[in-house]
């Protein structure tokens, strides 16, 4: 304490005038961070299958808290309790006995009917349920897209008025995707170079988009509004900006939407430029 | 058995420090190789950590030095090579090395009690090997176009020639495949020196238990090892001869075509023992320096045994949990997902036979012993968050997020680096004959737990909100940008988990030069390797001893009074 | 000693003949079936035998090349702006340029002391040129950046058609053409400063993102992408002229806003802006506006654009632009009234849109501009309300 006096001391106008400058400083941070949102959790999905993923997020979460608080309780008592110290001796046990074979066998199938097999059995359920359940292409009322990834930009095609792919209405678009609400939304996707991975975080929906391959994927909209499309598969040095615009319409204002989008994507067919018509037809 | 003849000492420069055959020389060349590769990928981590931060801003005393035709900006592509270089650093170079190159190498001849590995040719080939590889590695980083930017896992099409042209891809994949030819190399020698050379009395059923560890960490390696090699040499053909393995028929110019799929499947059937390769010996090293510290034996070396066999098996058949989101027919992703679920089994046991050995023991908290509970801790962090990623529900959402990042960090980053700080900190009496400062030792491992733990727990949050993994920049999107400020938080506690590694090297070099000479045997443990004199002479055992007691009977009642542990040599008294 | 050196050495050799069998001097080149879908079996149509024909004779790109040449050996030179920008410069950095009245004939001009740029005489035109001088390891870098940043669209030899190009529409520019829609400069190429601009920003809606390069790597590309062009033409034609982008007035309209957009509308209906864009007013406001006699009557389908000819071509074939929708489309080069206001002054090279500043007073630009702002703001990406807009142009038709 007596050196850090006599080192502080005389340097004591530098030293206020050091403290203040952080202090200012932490006072411009913190008007620089009330300025901005700082978003901690992940809002509530906006997809009729997305409460799955929270749902079981959480109960896993609780599983896995306790699991773990017991661990670091059972840490904590002996370093605690049984620190060496003089006339203190350590109990031998080589923990080999038929009775500590089966105190393990017992707790390790608990653990495994609580911690893994409770989980397994709802991931089983929403997978077959929800995410692995894709809508069937003869069912009324699912929206196609067709997605063709690439470096580093989302291209959309959706069928359009008519309702058939490969066709002069088809509704084209570059990193902005418009679905109605309410309607399952199935898409097919490929890429013209590398993997990457169609990414929608409100819907809670992600499928790699693999070069020479058709994946599939699915989801259904709870509500209309702006939503985010990301890429989550490294695709270059351009990763990061391979993000674009999901709008979910209102079923109303959607068949309005697509009709005009339909009639502008006639206006700008080109019948001559088949090079840009990369449509394939829908796979069941 | 090989005691029949020993050599003469080498007496030059070459033979005696260089191109040693000694197990002991080349388990410290591996060590100083190692750590000097940490250091550079823990520079290149700190690096990622100030771009995410702060993006755009110039990397501060370095960024000039390093990227002048940007003004210390890292730019979005070198950033890429930074991600990537950081992960094959950290495993090949510098986790792989230090567990398995140089406390294999340290620990199995001294531990079972022979003279040398059993191939001490291919001991030292082993090294020159890895060093090779490290070059080449080193050497990619300055080629044009830089080194390979397509992330550790470098999956195709972005590591063939459609997504990457430089040489950079290609140099990797032969730092890899070289790499990869000297852990096979280690590994065949460690399993064939283990199953040959063990001394008199040394049965399998009082091997310490890090040797057990390194004998399965060795099966991974011979295992597994050839597929990610012939990984490389199919990609290295895609890349320098034209061939189209992984590159699709409607990618390729003139006919040919391959499946991108098939190289995850090829990188994941070794990548995923790969990580249990890292672990293993850090599951080994915490097994006996928790029996060791706490002067209590082992609790249930067999059922630790054979959990850690059963993980080994197991290893081989889950790695389809890293492509949930591939497009992996609905059947082979459940068998995963039960099979991924089966390995928290094996992992539970010996969580239970860890806390076990501690309980009612008589702890010297010494820092091996810290670094010993540090595993538990981290590994427990990592294992049971292990369980979001396996379960395909959660994993959709959060797999290629930063929840991954901290998982597997913590998991196989975190736990083998804790691992090998126990190690280093415990034989580095017998290494190197003086002792290490153990303030400065309690201070590195309080200034890396807590700090890391911080990082790590708050990328699970990162993850959670939905921030994928490998962005240069997260505020380019919206729905991002309001994540910054995790990104900042963590960067802060990763620069001053950064810092507290100085510390380390500090304590390291200083001890190991000017450092007080230690005792023969400090911890009081009865291994073989602690029943040597310091320094360890040429041949390590003038007389091959013969084993009559465990490693671990620590308190044994019969022991008396005055002493608490006993030689692995001596019978217990009756 | 022996065997571990032999054994080093051989693993050397591994590295150095991984290393020598990529540093191909030479571009493979084989033909490709450019023109065919990467889905070959789900196409919906497939290209017509001629265009086949075409794309099989003359190879555009590669899809996956392994022996992508990295290296210029050649020093090169393209044509620099002209005396003006000279003069500029020399303010800028003193001491940097000086004026030399010997040079060129006796004509003067003036001289870099960087070596940089270097006025040359042309002896068939008996005239001289100034040019930038470009070393083979500047262009070697720079052809590093491109192969890195821009050849996956753009190409690798700069053709426009790289291989994430396919079905692109818009396609990517093809830099041997020399030749861009949004440069916002009136002249016949940017400047240096205008193409760094457009690549700093991107072009909104496009894979064309805003790259974030730094000076000097931006550079390196620029000055390697000129030298894609062909010969006698863009960057190497003598008579090329290199402009900044186009001249910003004073903003007549500041605190008016609302009065812009009104004259804006005026300006955008009577001078035939609806022949190409949409018309955002009704028929028969539209003839009540131009004051046009009784019985006149618009193009068909007056509130939809309509598809133009443009100079572009993707694999031989002319492609045709639909004019944006200012309610609808993306906007690629900026929507504020200033960003806007150089694009209508500066036009759009190759498409039907042409160069408005000069046709008229910056007062009328500006007023479109910001009419075109409005129409942006209000209705984009508003379908309610954009639907009862346009549905009302639409009522009576």
């Amino acid at each position: 304490m007596h050196r850090l006096q006599t080192l502080l001391l005389p340097r004591l106008k530098s030293c206020a005038a050091l403290l203040a400058l952080i202090g200012l400083t932490g006072v411009a941070r913190a008007q620089e961070a009330a300025e901005t949102v700082n978003r901690w959790g992940l809002g509530e999905p906006a997809s009729d299958y997305g409460y799955r993923f929270t749902d079981l997020f959480w109960l896993i979460t609780i599983l896995v808290g306790v699991s773990f608080v017991l661990v670091l309780i059972l840490i904590a008592i002996p370093v605690i309790r049984d620190r060496a110290r003089p006339g203190h001796k350590a109990s031998f046990d080589h923990g080999s006995s038929l009775h500590d074979k089966q105190v393990t066998t017992v707790i390790s199938v608990i653990t495994f009917l609580v911690l893994d097999a409770w989980v397994l059995v709802i991931a089983m359920q929403d997978l077959r349920e929800a995410y692995w359940a894709y809508p069937d292409g003869d069912d009324e009322g699912v929206y196609e897209v067709q997605v063709l990834a690439q470096q580093w930009s989302w291209n959309f095609r959706a069928a359009g008025a008519d309702g058939e792919f490969g066709t002069a209405d088809d509704i084209l678009s570059n990193s902005e995707l418009v679905v109605p609400v309410g309607r399952p939304v199935s898409f097919q996707m490929t890429s013209k170079d590398v993997i990457h991975a169609l990414f929608l975080p409100e819907m809670r929906m992600k499928k790699d988009v693999n070069p020479g391959d058709l994946n599939k994927a699915w989801f259904q909209a709870n509500r209309s509004g702006d939503f985010t499309i990301l890429c989550a598969e490294l695709c270059g040095f351009a990763h990061y900006q391979m993000h674009g615009k999901l709008t979910v319409l209102e079923q109303d204002t959607f068949n309005e939407w697509e009709q005009e989008a339909s009639k502008l994507a006639l206006a700008a067919f080109d019948s001559e430029d088949t090079e840009s018509q990369w449509a394939w037809d829908w796979e069941q | 058995m090989s005691g029949d003849h020993i050599h003469p000492e080498p007496t030059s420069f070459l033979s005696k420090y260089v191109f040693s055959h000694d197990h002991k020389v080349i388990a410290k060349q591996f060590m100083w190789f190692g750590l000097i590769w940490l250091g550079i990928g823990g520079i290149m981590a700190m690096m990622i950590r100030w771009q995410l931060a702060n993006p755009g801003m110039p990397v501060p005393a370095i960024g000039e030095f390093l990227f002048p035709r940007t003004n210390g900006v890292l730019d979005p592509a070198t950033y890429n090579t930074l991600f990537t270089m950081h992960g094959t650093i950290m495993i090949f170079l510098g986790l792989t090395p230090l567990m398995i190159g140089a406390f294999g190498n340290w620990c199995i001849p001294l531990m079972i009690g022979a003279r040398d590995m059993i191939f001490p040719l291919l001991n030292m080939l082993s090294f020159w090997t890895v060093f090779v590889g490290g070059c080449v590695g080193f050497y990619s980083l300055f080629v044009p176009m830089g080194a390979n930017e397509a992330g550790w896992t470098s999956y195709a099409t972005l590591s063939t020639t459609v997504g990457a042209q430089g040489l950079g891809e290609t140099l990797w994949a032969v730092a890899v495949f070289l790499i990869g030819a000297s852990s096979i190399m280690g590994g065949i020698n460690y399993m064939t020196t283990i199953i040959r050379l063990r001394a008199p009395g040394m049965t399998w059923g009082k091997l310490p238990l890090t040797v057990w560890a390194l004998f399965l960490t060795s099966v991974l390696n011979v295992l597994f090892i050839p597929v990610i090699g012939s990984a490389m040499i199919l990609l290295f053909l895609d890349r320098a001869v034209g061939t189209s393995f992984f590159t699709p028929a409607s990618l390729m110019q003139g006919g040919g075509g391959g499946d991108p799929i098939l190289y995850q499947h090829l990188f994941w059937i070794f990548g995923h023992p790969e990580v249990y390769i890292l672990i293993l010996p850090a599951w080994g090293f915490v097994c006996d320096l928790l029996s060791f510290f706490a002067r209590k034996p082992a609790f249930g070396y067999r059922a630790s045994v054979g959990a850690m066999t059963a993980v080994t098996v197991l290893s081989a058949v889950v790695y389809g949990h890293h492509m949930f989101t591939t497009g992996l027919s609905p059947m082979l992703g459940e068998s995963f997902m039960l099979l991924t679920m089966i390995i928290s089994v094996p992992a539970e046991i010996l969580f239970f036979n860890w806390l076990h050995t501690l309980w009612k023991g008589n702890l010297r908290l010494e820092v091996p012993m810290l670094w010993a509970i540090g595993v538990i801790f981290v590994f427990g962090l990592g294992g049971l968050t292990g369980i979001y990623l396996a379960t395909i529900g959660t994993d959709i959402f959060l797999h290629d997020t930063y929840f991954v990042v901290g998982h597997f960090h913590l998991t196989m980053a975190a736990s083998a680096l804790f691992g090998t700080f126990g190690a280093l900190t415990f034989w580095f009496p017998k290494m190197f004959g003086r002792r290490m400062n153990q303030t400065l030792g309690k201070i590195h491992f309080w200034g890396t737990i807590v700090p890391l733990t911080f990082v790590f727990c708050l990328m699970f949050a990162m993850g959670y909100a939905g921030m994928p993994r490998r962005y240069f920049d997260h505020t380019s999107a919206e729905w991002l940008a309001d994540l910054q400020h995790m990104n900042k938080m963590a960067t802060h506690a990763a620069f001053l988990l950064g810092a507290v590694q100085l510390v380390f090297v500090y304590n390291f070099i200083k001890s190991r030069f000017w450092g007080p000479v230690a005792e023969e045997n400090p911890w009081e443990v009865g291994t073989l390797d602690w029943s040597m004199p310091t320094p360890v002479p040429y041949y390590n055992f003038k007389e091959i001893p013969t084993v009559h007691t465990g490693p671990h009977e620590f308190s044994h009642p019969a022991l008396g009074e005055d002493r608490d542990w006993i030689p692995m040599t001596e019978k217990l008294p009756t | 000693m022996r065997r571990p050196t032999l054994y080093v050495l051989l693993t050397a050799c591994v590295a150095i003949a991984a290393l020598s069998s990529f540093r191909g001097d030479e571009i493979v080149s084989e033909p490709s079936l450019a023109a065919e879908a990467s889905l070959a079996p789900e196409e919906v149509e497939a290209s017509s035998d001629e265009q086949a024909e075409v794309a099989n004779d003359e190879p555009r790109h590669f899809r996956a090349p392994h022996n992508v040449n990295l290296f210029i050996t050649e020093d090169d030179a393209v044509r620099a702006p002209g005396e003006d920008w000279f003069e500029q410069q020399a303010e800028l950095f003193p001491g940097r340029y000086s004026y030399d009245e010997s040079l060129a004939d006796g004509e003067g001009g003036w001289v870099d002391k960087d070596g940089k740029y270097e006025l040359r005489y042309d002896e068939e035109e008996e005239e001289a040129f100034y040019w930038r001088v470009l070393t083979k390891e500047e262009l070697t870098i720079g052809r590093q950046d491109y192969v890195q940043f821009c050849a996956s669209c753009h190409g690798f030899e700069g053709d426009g058609y790289g291989r994430s190009a396919q079905h692109l529409r818009p396609g990517p520019r093809n830099f041997q053409r020399a030749m861009f829609k949004f440069s916002k400069v009136t002249q016949a190429l940017p400047s240096d400063e205008a193409l760094k601009t457009l690549i700093r920003n991107g072009l909104d809606g496009t894979p064309m993102l805003a790259w974030d390069l730094s000076d000097q790597q931006l550079d390196g590309i620029i000055q390697y992408i000129k030298t894609l062009s062909e010969p006698e033409t863009g960057w190497r034609d003598l008579f090329t002229e290199i402009g900044d982008v186009v001249e910003v007035g004073e903003n007549p309209w500041v605190g008016k806003e609302s009065e812009a957009v009104t004259a804006g509308e005026k300006v955008y209906h009577k001078n035939d802006c609806y022949a190409c864009h949409p018309g955002y007013l009704a028929p028969p406001d539209l003839a009540a506006l131009r004051e046009a006699p009784e019985g006149t009557t618009f193009r068909d389908n007056l509130s939809y654009p309509a598809i133009k000819d443009s100079d572009y071509t993707v694999l031989d074939h002319q492609l045709k632009i639909l004019p944006p929708d200012f309610t609808w489309h993306q906007l690629r080069a900026g929507t504020t009234p200033l960003d806007l206001f150089k694009t209508i002054a500066a036009g759009i090279k190759g498409a039907a849109m042409p160069q408005w500043k000069g046709a008229f007073p910056d007062e009328d630009i500006w007023a479109v501009a910001y009419y075109v702002h409005h129409l942006v703001t209000e209705y984009k990406d508003q379908p309610a309300k954009r639907s009862a807009f346009m549905n009302a142009l639409r009522r009576d038709q």
